[in-house]
């Protein structure tokens, strides 16, 4: 039978919602959401943004947490119990390599906002005549620079996972979150009291009804819906794990999680679109907007170092908990595996996604073709693989009747079990399919090359967990008993 | 701003920042509520009188099924809570009024 090792669990219930917050709100929030938003029919797009929020985001974070605090183990060890000890482990597999390979090259991104943290505290974008774009052009063409970067970042998230789950990423979390959201608030009252600030409002929040009859309006918001709040990658499951048995989850790790991680896409929003428009930027997505825009519009403005300083700490402070979480989910997994100490699992992934984050810290077009494949279809092939296993293996009914309404503040009824087992499945399968269908004429090569890439993975992960099963452990009956 | 956007902005503010106070404010009361339970008897009952009634249901339609031994550990966890605590996590009154 799988063993279940010693676990921390959360200090607090703050300390648990802080981290499980700051893991979902990431780059996507402050440098996607806005724009996103404007992009698709403002007030249009966010009404099917928050109809996709409780309908997927919401129970599905409920189900991935709730397994994880029924099992009490991390990837593996979690599909180990549910299909017991053969190939299907390798699903688990799946996911976590998603996991490690979507770190490798997010460990860039917060390479990049390290960087910019560093340059915001030396007052660099507040020097006359100064030209953000050719630093953003320097720093992209310098490899060595961002290696060095990629290995700092890295170096961060070693240090504040080898403290533990409470000691580390529970008390780097309540700091963190509430100084970001300190942060963005501020950057918000400065923005909208800039001449030519509410445009930037009017933009994101006027409602073009047509847009709701767009397909594209819709895809836009499930995929803003899913990726923001990070369903099915596995943290979820990995956080809910060090949850104790009657604590809350509905509220917290379902309600809370969503809402909360898309009410910081609001404060960015607020905090960044004002800025954009007062000073006649471009309303665009990605790092330009972060790190060229927005790095010379605090350099313009009155109190600039304070802005500046203000803004890139706290994306700082978004990615780096939220690249903390990623590599948790391998820390876990590869601690309860080799039943070894935390420190040893914390070294090891690190060093591991470290080296693999090499590549794409020395050409973008690696980390560009990586974010292609994991967002196009690893992601929610990894969502689709454990609402399956949580809907059909474990079985919605018996997870919803024995954890997830266990110490619940809000009681979830029988309506939550066909949600996860026929509704975010099927919406997975569909949002894989539009992305091949639409990529495959304008990127065909990418298309295929990554598709392919995953075909193999599955009976590749498979074959592995099929031959470590005589070695490691004894067969466990599907659905375990948790220890 | 037009009149329309200043509604769609006011309603975001509220479905999502007041939806995430609210949600923190009260779990967090709830947690402090479960933390005086247990200092002050140890435990508490884990489950509503609802989630305990879809917990029955689920054992007597899957009654000898191999799972159906944590569902019974469960309601026994509960039913022992619910005999040796004086004070209640949920709200039972309905409940015990029906009995009375």
């Amino acid at each position: 039978m799988t063993t279940t090792i010693s676990r921390e669990q959360w200090g607090s219930r703050f300390g648990y919602l802080m981290a499980v917050v700051g893991a979902m709100v990431g780059a996507g929030n402050i440098w996607r959401m806005p724009y996103v938003t404007g992009e698709n029919g403002g007030g249009a797009f966010l009404i099917a943004y928050f109809l996709l929020l409780y309908l997927i985001a919401v129970p599905g974070l409920m189900g991935e947490t709730s397994l994880g605090r029924h099992t009490r183990q991390g990837l593996l060890g979690t599909f180990r119990k549910l299909y017991g000890n053969n190939r299907f482990v390798g699903l688990g597999l799946v996911i976590l390599i998603f996991n490690i390979v979507l770190m490798s090259y997010y460990s860039s991104i917060v390479g990049w906002s390290i960087y910019y943290a560093f340059h915001a505290l030396i007052g660099t974008f507040t020097q006359t005549e100064f030209d953000t774009a050719v630093l953003w052009q320097n720093f992209s063409g310098n490899t060595a620079l961002n290696v060095g970067m990629h290995s700092i970042a890295m170096l961060m998230v070693t240090g504040i996972l080898l403290l533990g789950i409470k000691g580390g990423i529970e008390r780097l979390a309540k700091w963190m979150m509430p100084i970001l959201t300190i942060a963005l608030i501020a950057i918000a009252i400065r923005g909208l009291t800039l001449p030519g600030a509410m445009a930037g409002l009017e933009f994101s929040f006027s409602p073009n009804w047509e847009y709701l009859a767009r397909g594209e309006t819709w895809l836009a918001a499930l995929g803003q819906a899913l990726f923001s709040t990070g369903l099915g990658w596995g943290i979820a499951l990995t956080y809910g794990s060090y949850l104790g048995r009657n604590d809350d989850i509905p509220l917290g790790g379902g309600i809370f999680t969503a809402i909360g991680n898309t009410s910081f896409g609001l404060l960015a929003i607020f905090a960044v679109f004002p800025i954009v428009f007062a000073f006649g930027i471009s309303p665009t997505s990605g790092a330009e907007l972060a790190f060229v825009a927005l790095a010379s519009a605090f350099g313009s403005m009155t109190g600039g170092y304070l802005w500046a300083l203000l803004f890139f700490m706290g994306f700082f402070f978004a990615n780096l908990t939220t690249a903390i979480a990623i590599t948790e989910v391998g820390v876990t997994t590869y601690r309860e595996e080799k039943s070894t100490g935390r420190s040893k699992a914390v070294l090891t992934i690190c060093g591991i996604i470290w080296l693999l984050g090499i590549p794409s810290a020395m050409n973008a077009d690696i980390l560009g073709y990586l974010d292609f494949v994991v967002g196009n279809w690893g992601l929610p092939l990894a969502t689709f693989i454990i609402m399956i296993a949580i809907g059909w293996k474990f079985d919605a009914s018996r997870l919803r009747v024995l954890s997830l309404n266990r110490g619940a503040d809000l009681y979830i009824p029988k309506l939550w079990e066909p949600i996860v087992r026929f509704q975010i499945p099927a919406i997975m399968l569909g949002i894989m399919a539009y992305f091949l269908y639409s990529n495959l004429s304008q990127t065909p090569w990418k298309t295929v090359s990554g598709l392919a890439l995953l075909t193999l993975l599955i009976p590749l992960c498979m074959w592995i967990m099929s031959r470590r099963r005589d070695t490691s452990y004894a067969t466990t009956p599907s659905g375990g008993q948790p220890s | 701003m037009s009149l329309s956007a200043i509604i769609v902005m006011t309603a975001s503010i509220i479905a999502l920042w007041g939806v995430a106070t609210v949600a923190l404010s009260y779990s967090l009361r709830q947690e402090e509520r479960k933390l005086a339970l247990i200092q002050s008897q140890g435990d508490f009952e884990p489950l509503s009188p609802r989630a305990q009634r879809d917990l029955e249901t689920w054992l007597a339609r899957h009654p000898e099924e191999e799972p159906a031994r944590e569902v019974r550990e469960l309601i026994e966890l509960q039913q022992q809570a619910m005999q040796h605590n004086p004070q209640r996590f949920y709200d039972w009154s309905t409940i015990d009024e029906a009995r009375q």
